[in-house]
């Protein structure tokens, strides 16, 4: 009994001389106490809470080898493994977190929108509320600066580059062939709905290693990876009609929408500057498709379109106009997969194809012409700590365009080209600390048609300078083969070439943002050739060289005043050129020197609605004075436009928008045509090109219904 | 007096196997809660970390971050405690799943991004915490914490957009009722709320 009892007290003795207590402080890398830590053994209760002078002390029963760990917000978990014995008057000094908010970025060059990216330029919403932009993308990221006013076209005209120049990817995918088509005076849309996508990244150049085949620009745009619910939309507009809907299941999702356009209503009210034969009618379609598997995402996105439209235009060279006739149908199919291998492996596969059939009839000949474009991309993601992260991946891209003319004296020539393009690229995330982190990377492209290798690299670097102030530099070299207007007539040439120099500076406050952004640009190996328009007689050469430097501001800001939210964009352009067949090098005619875009939005709770206007100042653009000497020797009048909106929500799921496009009618002219021989006193004509509306007015319905009848339309606004 | 001393040392070594150490460890928590949430918050963190197949600790160390944000004016120092707050749900949902408490605490979340800044937070979350009540209320609808965190929020709602927020008091008393009768499955499943549900109510009845 007595040897019982006594080996009991022993055991309890043991116990307690095996308790051992564990102590120390908690700095962070400057040496300042952390209070309210977590310090705790590994698997065990046993742990503590930092004080106040970032001391700890507690007890612990376990013996021999433990992890203790120390966590805090915003710094990196502090690990140490080790014999219990050493775990007293511990210096402990956790490092900051590179992947909080307020760590550097590197965003040389780039606008990012979405819930994802720290800084924000552009909400995905805003190309939905932004006035002039009418629910285009593409027309709210003209409102960016480093962006032209090219009225009459619509694209995205980037840093003194022209629209061939920017490339635009869904879902890290090319999409070919990204615009809808429309008359030379009307501004082009954007195919994909706003609505399908979460995330846009606008880049401005100096862009990552894992896109090519751009010159100037990228326009990155993710779908959604998870639609919120199952609903039903329907849209009632001025314009056409559309309808969408989104199912969800226990893994996968589908979203569809449908949407028809047809401008003959409207063209009967107003009056326009072309003589329709067949008014503009497009019908579009698109689904996505998306299905989570145990450690990835699959998604599949298909659009279709087609648009038809016949009309003559006013010419100069022509008493009875020109005659045009279009009939457009494009297929775009992409599939993706995004996956993790395992804790620091990341998989990306993804395909794409585009087939585009254009039937022209351009006054006496006949044009048809089929592309079928093809996009395949692996790409790797490692990520070795929170401090390095390692991408590399390759990528195919083919391109099979065919051709056919006719017209009085020809009859059916047939001719194309194959555009075969495969690319590999390496590249890494490297934090330095919070406050300096770099990216290099290289991509090397081999062209099939010209069977020539190029190797590109690119670098960024990002450094903090206060809280809330960074300055980035990026460089980077960027290859482009010739578009299909040259390509289809000669193939014996070379990859067109950029470098970027860029400087940038951004302050990102409380909900307000500065940014300022310097480069400089240089063009090599553009196509020349000796006639007025691309044909077979043509002679090219690679010869083409140019230079594009500027200065662009952007300020944003939701917080100053309440229920407002506004930005200015202002973008100094100075460019020029020797390509096609310009005999000198000048300025050309879709690059001008200054821009200023200003957006607002103001909610006003009383009346349930968002006003809003944008507001659009480009200084004139080149064209050539046939009555003068020289070339582009002439400037057009500054471009206006004044544009509003207002959106009023009827009741959560109802919404009422209106929009005036050109609210105060100014007259603008987007350039001349000079009659092809002079009059009789030697002077040649000319006349303006006007665009084919000056106002546009936009009224539409939208009703969302979902079964919970609690979602609401205020997520469109 | 010897047998006395084997009789006390038997009984405090029951004792102490009748609780164990999770227990223990809770009860320290909630203990902490009321006076040092912080150091509730981190015990909380360090049973979730030795109990890596129970969702209580994860869920209530979210609950904390989650509780402390409402208030917080720095839009850095929310984000951050919120991206805490919404880690820790994600444990707690990787260990249980379709769990109406977990969804209500997400719910919670997202309202506290809305309650912050609703002009620019409440157009994207609104739709998400709507569907996130719609699901808890359809696993348990008897469930008391979501029938009256989805009233709260519906009135809050309805009072944005002018309309009349009455209809909900009933199922705020509803709420009421329901946490009347509500068992909670241990000691240290989620059991609050009734007070404030009683408050809102209160209010409403003005």
């Amino acid at each position: 009994m007595k040897a019982i009892l006594t080996s009991i007290v022993l055991m309890i003795s043991i116990q307690i001389g095996a308790q051992s207590t564990i102590n120390g402080k908690v700095y962070n890398m400057k040496n300042t106490p952390i209070s309210g830590a977590n310090i705790y053994l590994e698997g065990t209760y046993d742990g503590s809470t930092t004080k106040a002078d970032g001391s700890f002390s507690f007890t612990t029963t376990e013996t021999g080898t433990q992890t203790l760990i120390v966590s805090y917000l915003s710094y990196e978990t502090y690990t140490m493994a080790g014999d219990l014995t050493y775990m007293k008057d511990l210096t402990i000094n956790l490092r900051d977190d590179v992947s909080t908010l307020d760590a550097v970025v590197l965003s040389a060059g780039t606008f990012s929108a979405g819930d994802n990216s720290k800084v924000n330029a552009l909400k995905p919403l805003d190309v939905v509320t932004t006035a002039s932009a009418l629910g285009d993308f593409v027309g709210a990221l003209q409102t960016l600066p480093g962006t032209t006013t090219v009225a009459e076209d619509g694209r995205l005209f980037v840093r003194g580059g022209d629209a061939n120049e920017t490339q635009i990817f869904i879902d890290g995918i090319r999409v070919f062939t990204p615009y809808t088509p429309t008359t030379n005076n009307a501004p082009t849309r954007g195919r994909y709905s706003p609505f399908l996508f979460d995330g846009i990244t606008f880049s401005t150049g100096g862009y990552s290693a894992e896109f090519g085949q751009a010159l100037s620009s990228v326009l990155l745009l993710n779908t959604i990876d998870e639609p919120d619910q199952e609903k039903t939309d329907v849209g009632i507009m001025s314009v056409g009609a559309l309808l969408g809907n989104t199912q969800k299941w226990e893994k996968s999702s589908l979203s569809v929408n449908a949407s028809y356009i047809n401008l003959a209503p409207y063209n009967a009210i107003f009056t326009n500057r072309n003589d329709w034969i067949k008014p503009y009618e497009t019908a579009s379609g698109e689904a996505v498709l998306r299905k989570k598997t145990n450690s990835g995402l699959f998604k599949l996105y298909g659009a279709f379109d087609a648009t038809n439209f016949e009309l003559t235009q006013e010419d100069i060279n022509l008493e009875e106009g020109a005659y045009f006739k279009l009939r457009n149908s494009n297929v775009y199919v992409n599939g993706s997969y995004k996956g993790k291998l395992n804790d620091t492996w990341t998989l990306f596969g993804g395909a794409s194809y585009t087939h585009a059939v254009n039937n022209l009839n351009i006054i006496e000949s006949t044009v048809k012409n089929t592309e079928n474009s093809m996009h395949a991309k692996l790409k790797l993601k490692n990520r070795v700590s929170n401090r390095l992260k390692l991408y590399f991946g390759a990528e195919y891209f083919v391109t099979d365009f065919e051709e056919h003319f006719s017209d009085d004296n020809i009859s059916n020539v047939a001719y194309g080209y194959d555009n075969n393009i495969a690319a590999v690229f390496a590249e890494a995330d490297i934090f330095i600390s919070k406050h300096l982190a770099f990216k290099p990377g290289v991509r090397g492209e081999y062209s099939e048609i010209f069977k020539d290798f190029t190797v590109a690299p690119r670098v960024s670097v990002a450094y903090k300078t206060s809280e809330r102030g960074q300055v980035s530099l990026a460089y980077g070299n960027f290859y482009q083969n010739p578009s299909s207007n040259i390509l289809k007539f000669n193939q014996d040439l070379e990859a067109q070439q950029t470098s970027h120099y860029i400087v940038n500076f951004q302050h990102n406050g409380d909900r307000r943002l500065f940014r300022a952004e310097a480069y400089y640009k240089t063009y090599d190996k553009l196509v020349k050739y000796d006639s007025d328009f691309t044909a077979f007689n043509s002679n090219f050469n690679s010869d083409g060289h140019g230079f594009a430097r500027g200065i662009d501001f952007f300020w944003r800001d939701s917080k100053s005043i309440k229920n407002f939210d506004y930005w200015l964009s202002y973008s100094y352009l100075d460019t020029e050129r020797n390509y096609r067949n310009y005999p000198t090098k000048s300025q050309p005619n879709f690059a001008n020197t200054h821009n200023v875009s200003v957006v607002g939005k103001y909610w006003i709770d009383d009346w349930k609605s968002q006003v809003g206007f944008s507001y659009a100042l480009a200084s004139g653009r080149t064209y050539t004075n046939p009555n003068e000497p020289g070339f582009l020797n002439n400037k057009t009048k500054p471009f206006n436009n004044l544009s509003i909106n207002w959106a009023y929500l009827i009741s959560p799921q109802k919404i009422l928008y209106a929009s005036v496009n050109n609210v105060l009618g100014f007259r603008n002219i987007n350039g001349y045509q000079y009659a092809n021989t002079p009059d009789l006193n030697g002077n040649f004509n000319r006349r303006a090109l006007r665009p084919a509306l000056d106002q546009f007015f936009f009224v539409g319905f939208f009703w969302t219904i979902s079964e919970d009848k609690t979602s609401n339309q205020l997520d469109n606004l | 007096m010897k047998n006395l001393i084997i009789i006390a040392i038997l009984l405090v070594s029951s004792l102490a196997q009748s609780q164990t150490d999770y227990e223990k460890g809770m009860q320290k928590a909630f203990e902490l809660w009321r006076n040092n949430p912080t150091e509730a918050e981190n015990m909380f963190e360090r049973i979730a970390k030795a109990e890596q197949d129970n969702w209580l600790p994860s869920y209530y160390a979210a609950q904390i971050n989650v509780t402390n944000s409402f208030g917080i004016q720095d839009e850095k120092k929310l984000s951050i405690q919120l991206k805490k707050a919404q880690d820790l749900i994600n444990d707690a949902t990787a260990i249980s799943k379709n769990n109406p408490e977990i969804l209500v605490m997400q719910a919670l979340l997202h309202t506290a991004w809305v309650a912050f800044d609703g002009a620019t937070y409440g157009r994207k979350l609104s739709p998400k915490v709507a569907k996130l009540y719609a699901k808890a209320a359809q696993i348990a609808p008897k469930n008391p914490r979501v029938a009256y965190c989805k009233a709260e929020w519906d009135m809050g709602s309805a009072r944005y957009f002018g309309q009349d927020t009455t209809p909900f008091c009933k199922d705020l008393e509803r709420a009421i009722e329901l946490f009347a009768n509500f068992k909670p499955e241990s000691p240290f499943h989620p059991k609050w709320g009734k007070e404030r549900a009683s408050q809102v109510l209160a209010s409403c009845k003005k």
